[in-house]
């Protein structure tokens, strides 16, 4: 199962360089929503792989209510380019 | 990061595993690159990012409730005021008259277009607010609604054979240092008005 | 047999993530990158998801509420993040 975790955090570094090395904000924004779903996916394998309950429950709270706060973000900064 | 919390490393007694270690590696790497960053917009979506990978190792080191306040407070409520604080404070704000906006003429398009080049160079945007007529422009500067007034120069004031078309006054004065470096356009005069006499400043 | 079955579920499910991120790198446009983020990305953490879902039958309710969560969420940010970029950089080429 470790390798399975290696991988992830090979794939959650991709959209890390990109967040990184483009200057364009919303490719920094798609980065970042990337990135938002990953780690929670992450963390339910960690759930998984531990059996423990309360992380998993976490990560769903923080998978729902990550791209909640993501949405919000891309609105503030669409009014942020309009001015 | 508030509540008191014991880090449960590892429930079985056992040896750490390897990916722990890169998954905790991934904090560093995430704060270097938002160091490094230099517009604030781009800076707070790398906090952002910082907050997701934060919450991973919070939650991956056993701390749930410090995970979830991470991801709700650090990521979500803190990154959208500072985009709200960022928004409504990095701004140069320049009184026109009405007239003028309406006019559309070709040199002052242009004007606007400079000024909004050099200013969005220091990352701050340009709003334009227009009033009706000199007198609310000049209360307007003196009130500290504005940071900087554009009008027209009347065509007997300058008789002379340049080619100045608006004059452009700005009360801030490393605005007017910037302006007076990078702003390359002939056809504005650019003064400083000293108003912190007045009041104290800010 | 279920374990294996699970185990596959959750590589394929890593493939995707790689086939979805990798256009990420690279001067494309906003909505290109967007497009196979939104549809691989989501597939490959829903098959992880799946995967999870065998290994663990005992917490079914999380697990389903995870793979709603996905499916819902994640297509409503491709619309909104396409919608934003979209109009803001019409308004910045007036």
């Amino acid at each position: 199962m470790d390798f399975i975790l290696i991988a992830m955090i090979l794939a959650l570094l991709i959209p890390i360089y990109e967040a990184w090395q483009d200057n364009d904000i919303w490719q920094k924004m798609l980065a970042f929503a990337s990135i938002a779903t990953k780690t929670s996916i992450m963390m339910l394998v960690v759930s998984v792989l531990r059996d423990d309950w309360p992380i998993g429950v976490v990560a769903v709270i923080i998978l729902s209510v990550g791209n909640a706060g993501l949405m919000l973000l891309a609105h503030l900064i669409r009014r942020m380019n309009e001015i | 990061m508030f509540w008191p919390t014991v880090l449960v490393v590892e429930k079985q007694h056992k040896m750490i595993d390897i990916y722990t270690y890169v998954i905790i590696a991934l904090l560093p790497l995430a704060a270097l690159i938002l160091v490094f960053q230099v517009n604030p917009y781009h800076a707070l979506v790398i906090r952002a990012i910082l907050g997701a990978v934060a919450s991973l190792v919070y939650a991956v080191l056993g701390a749930a409730d410090v995970a979830l306040t991470e991801a709700l407070v650090g990521t979500m409520l803190a990154i959208t005021l500072y985009v709200v604080a960022v928004r409504s404070s990095l701004v140069m704000r320049l009184g026109i008259l009405e007239e003028v906006a309406t006019e559309k003429e070709q040199y002052f398009t242009e004007l606007i277009a400079n000024l909004r080049q050099v200013v969005n160079e220091h990352h701050l945007r340009l709003e334009l607010v227009s009033y009706p007529n000199s007198e609310a422009l000049d209360n307007a500067l003196k009130n500290k609604e504005i940071h900087a007034t554009c009008t027209k120069i009347s065509p007997q004031d300058s008789e002379s054979e340049h080619q100045f078309i608006y004059q452009t006054a700005i009360r801030v004065h490393h605005l007017f240092e910037i302006m007076q470096n990078e702003l390359t356009l002939p056809t504005t005069t650019l003064n400083y008005i000293n108003l912190s006499h007045q009041e104290d400043k800010h | 047999m279920t374990n294996i079955f699970s185990y596959s579920l959750i590589i394929i499910g890593i493939i995707f993530w790689f086939w979805g991120t990798f256009p990420l790198v690279g001067n494309r446009s906003v909505l290109f990158k967007l497009h196979s983020l939104s549809v691989a990305d989501t597939l490959g953490s829903m098959s992880i998801v799946m995967g999870l879902l065998l290994q663990i039958p005992r917490e079914w309710s999380l697990l389903l509420l995870a793979l709603i969560t996905l499916a819902i969420w994640n297509t409503v940010l491709g619309y909104v993040l396409a919608y934003c970029s979209s109009s803001g950089e019409t308004t910045q080429n007036d």
